[in-house]
């Protein structure tokens, strides 16, 4: 078998606590929560930390709660958790879908939403729905906390704005559930176990059925080096009714928004095609609703 | 919180199979180390080691993870059912019963995580649908039986009591 390599395992209570172990050995600890990344990066030695700092026995980062109008998701709520809650579910549909989407049952029973974000994957199956929601990342570090929209957190694959001495505590975005709907889809070589190809995001207000749409939020993953907004489209969609021709344009220009390589896992031209394909889909489903 | 030994190594206090067990392990062991080697439970099979074969699925606390991607000493204080756990005094699981009746074994290494699966979507959901079931085990890979015999054997067991 090949070696998990590390010597030290604390586990702190508190949020506090955490902080406080993380200030006194910069450079010294990884934090973990559901391990379902960390432990692979740390077998094949990517991740060669001293010592793991467990963040699964701090209460306060695994809940979910409204708060002055905002969802507020502890970073340690795990996909599972994420995919089946009824708060996230009316307020956050694309987060809820793409949670349930994430892995296999064994992963998202361990995974983390703050550990999906932190990961600053392209890909990240949660990300494109939070971008959408509009979501703002808490970090916690030794000179207190502060709130980061999410599409400033994650700058480039696996490099995001969090300084080392922080924690990412929790996610929040508005309780607007009422108005404001999203959903998410994604194409994979399979359902389960595979990364995504492509992934869209979609989230908007309407008046009424076949009302106008305002608030649109259109976001691309595995597209570029961080999930992206598709701003072309979103402009063309806000204001506008849902029809063929509204639809048929937003999705040409997520095409041409889209800004996507060759990788192991597909083409840049089939992940191009595909992002319109979703765009289309998501945008049909909403206007049968 | 787990015990600080010396030389980074902890003490770890959980219940497997109903019973009891204290074991010192590394700060990098996984559970799937404290199983296998400590307490040779080895029905619980090492595959890919990084969480996309299931394998080693066991439950944990309710719930069915991969016994690679967990430390052994995060397991402190939690309950773990094994393979070993399932059959009792009576004799096999409802489950393992079917799984044999239906021909749903091959080469056998991706069994023991299969059942866990199975069982751990059969504590939450006595009746699932087949739709359920199939995605049940969609993390636990099978490279023999093409998964019709395993989602017959887990659709057999539910309509019997427990």
């Amino acid at each position: 078998m090949t070696e998990v390599t590390t010597t030290r395992f604390v586990r702190p209570g508190s949020l506090e606590e955490a902080v406080g172990i993380l200030r006194d050995g910069p450079g010294k600890w990884t934090l973990l929560a559901g391990g379902t990344d960390l432990l692979v990066r740390m077998r094949d030695g990517a991740v060669r930390p001293e010592g793991v700092i467990d963040l699964t026995g701090v209460r306060e980062m695994s809940d979910i709660g409204v708060v002055e109008g905002h969802v507020v998701v502890g970073a340690l709520v795990t996909h599972a958790r994420l995919a089946g809650d009824d708060v996230v579910r009316r307020h956050g549909m694309a987060l809820a879908e793409a949670a349930d989407l994430v892995g296999s049952p064994q992963i998202r029973n361990r995974g983390t939403l703050g550990g999906n974000v932190m990961n600053a994957s392209p890909a990240a199956d949660a990300v494109p729905p939070l971008f959408v929601l509009a979501a703002e990342i808490r970090l916690v570090g030794p000179a207190g906390e502060r709130w980061v929209p999410v599409d400033e957190f994650a700058t480039g694959p696996g490099i995001t704005v969090k300084r080392e001495d922080e924690i990412l505590a929790a996610v929040r975005f508005e309780a607007e559930g009422g108005t404001f709907r999203s959903r998410f889809a994604r194409m994979g070589t399979r359902k389960a176990l595979a990364i995504a190809k492509v992934s869209v995001a979609i989230g908007a207000r309407r008046a009424g059925p076949g009302g106008d749409l305002d608030r649109v939020r259109v976001a691309l993953g595995a597209v570029a080096p961080t999930v992206i907004r598709a701003r072309k489209a979103e402009t063309l969609l806000e204001g506008a009714r849902l029809s063929e021709a509204t639809i048929e344009a937003a999705a040409a220009a997520v095409m041409d928004e889209a800004r996507p390589i060759s990788d192991i896992r597909s083409t840049a031209e089939y992940r191009r095609e595909m992002c319109g394909v979703l765009t289309r889909r998501l945008l049909n489903a909403a206007e049968g609703e | 919180m787990s015990g600080k030994k010396d030389n980074g190594r902890y003490a770890v206090g959980l219940t497997v199979n109903g019973a009891r067990r204290d074991v010192v392990v590394q700060a990098g062991e996984t559970l799937l180390d404290l199983l296998r080697r400590h307490l040779r439970l080895t029905g619980t099979k090492c595959g890919c080691e990084v969480g996309e074969c299931g394998a080693c699925t066991v439950v944990l606390d309710g719930k069915a993870v991969n016994s690679c991607m967990v430390l052994a000493v995060q397991a402190d204080s939690c309950n773990v059912t094994t393979i070993e756990g399932l059959a009792d005094a009576d004799g096999l699981h409802p489950l393992q019963e079917a799984f044999l009746e239906v021909g749903a074994v091959q080469c056998g290494f991706c069994t023991p995580g299969m059942l866990m699966s199975a069982w751990a979507v059969l504590q939450e959901n006595p009746g699932p649908t087949r739709a359920e079931v199939t995605r049940a085990i969609a993390g636990n890979l099978c490279r023999c039986t093409g998964y019709q015999m395993v989602v017959d054997a887990i659709m057999q067991a539910a309509k019997k009591p427990d």
